[in-house]
């Protein structure tokens, strides 16, 4: 078990770089998080690695999640360090745009790469995903999706493209459709409906009704 | 039996001659040297790197010399997931190797998408739809046993061509 330092680093923060406005969010499960407002994060990464209590000097990982129903991105940084044995999962928040076509309408974060290099990747892999401009990354440019590639596919209102260079991504003739609702089926065949597992969302009602019956 | 060799001759020809069809020749040469690509896509291939290695010792099949150029290859294993970024990729490397040539989906994701056929957006749903498969391996991933089961398969069909008479006897 790693120790927990959100609060001091909440104290830290607030009494040196009272800008970023870093807010604790404690849980019961899981892990806590400091959130940290989106402009000041290369601040707060640098503060973060050369404080001598903290000694966060290792970035593991930058991850995104998308929420549209607050229209927000949020991006995880998970820092550790290994001298000190702590880990910290620092998040920013910032608006989401529904227009992806331009680099400028993309919401902008600025980058940490020069501060911890391993961002360099991870933000690259964050822009490709979720659509995030990275603002003074050196080579802000896809790195898992294919070149030309269209949209961002980990944004929740991504629709898979249909075609891409001549190739049919999902041909007719190929997918079988009638497996989709396969679940559905088996749960209706089978006397006891509570015996199939099954997670995919348009089976989810039919999850419902049948523990109702 | 032809006269010639119903003589003295001929009785010691008969230890030491071998009759058969060029073609047949030939198809048995290329069926017991088939060289595979150098070529894996996801974890099919660590399936295909423990049939090539010392236990199930793809060699004995003829077919266990990787080659690390298509232009030396004449069977390309597509092992794995086909990803529409490496689907360009695979294309020309088929193109770049030398006829004839054989290509051998194996796994579930080269066959049919696997299972990325609802949701994946990014993956080609067969390797079929970019270059002629000889033969399908099913599984996910497949075991040794059924890679070599495809690779002999394949070797019956190459043992059933005929390409000479294909080529040079016309209206055969």
């Amino acid at each position: 078990m790693l120790n927990s330092i959100d609060k001091r680093v909440v104290e830290l923060l607030n009494a040196n770089l009272p800008e970023a406005k870093a807010v604790l969010k404690e849980v019961t499960v899981g892990h806590g998080s400091v959130t940290v407002s989106a402009e000041k994060i290369l601040e707060v990464c640098q503060f973060l690695k050369q404080h001598e209590e903290l000694k966060l000097r290792t970035l593991q990982v930058i991850t995104g999640t998308d929420y549209p129903t607050v229209s927000e991105i949020e991006i995880t940084y998970v820092l550790c360090s290994l001298e000190k044995n702590h880990e910290l999962l620092l998040k920013v928040r910032v608006p989401r745009s529904k227009d992806v076509s331009d680099l400028n309408a993309l919401p902008k974060v600025p980058s940490v790469v020069s501060v911890y290099a391993a961002a360099n990747f991870q933000e690259r892999e964050c822009y490709d995903m979720l659509g995030v401009n990275f603002t003074g990354h050196p080579d802000l440019r896809r790195i898992l999706c294919a070149e030309g590639w269209e949209g961002h596919p980990l944004r929740k209102d991504y629709v898979p493209a249909e075609k891409y260079l001549d190739m049919v991504i999902n041909p007719a003739h190929k997918v079988n459709t009638e497996d989709h609702f396969f679940g559905k089926k088996l749960k209706e065949q089978m006397d006891n409906p509570k015996l199939v597992s099954w997670s995919w969302k348009d089976d989810s009602e039919t999850t419902e009704e049948s523990a109702g019956e | 039996m032809c006269p010639f060799f119903c003589n003295e001759f001929g009785a010691k020809m008969q230890d030491s001659v071998v009759l058969m069809k060029v073609d047949d020749f030939l198809n048995w040469g290329r069926k017991n040297s088939l060289w595979p690509m150098t070529f894996g896509l996801a974890c099919c291939a660590i399936e295909m790197m423990a049939t090539g290695a010392a236990k199930y010792d793809l060699e004995r099949f003829g077919c266990g010399a990787f080659m690390a150029t298509p232009r030396r290859a004449d069977l390309m294993i597509v092992a794995g997931t086909v990803t529409l970024k490496m689907a360009p990729r695979i294309k020309t490397l088929f193109e770049q190797m030398p006829e004839p040539k054989y290509v051998i989906s194996m796994g579930s994701c080269a066959n049919k998408g696997g299972p990325y056929w609802q949701h994946g957006y990014h993956v080609l749903k067969g390797v079929d739809e970019i270059v002629p498969v000889d033969v399908y391996v099913p599984g996910c991933p497949p075991r040794p046993e059924a890679l070599i089961e495809g690779l002999m398969t394949l070797q019956k069909k190459i043992a059933n061509e005929r390409l000479l008479k294909n080529k040079w006897v016309k209206h055969a």
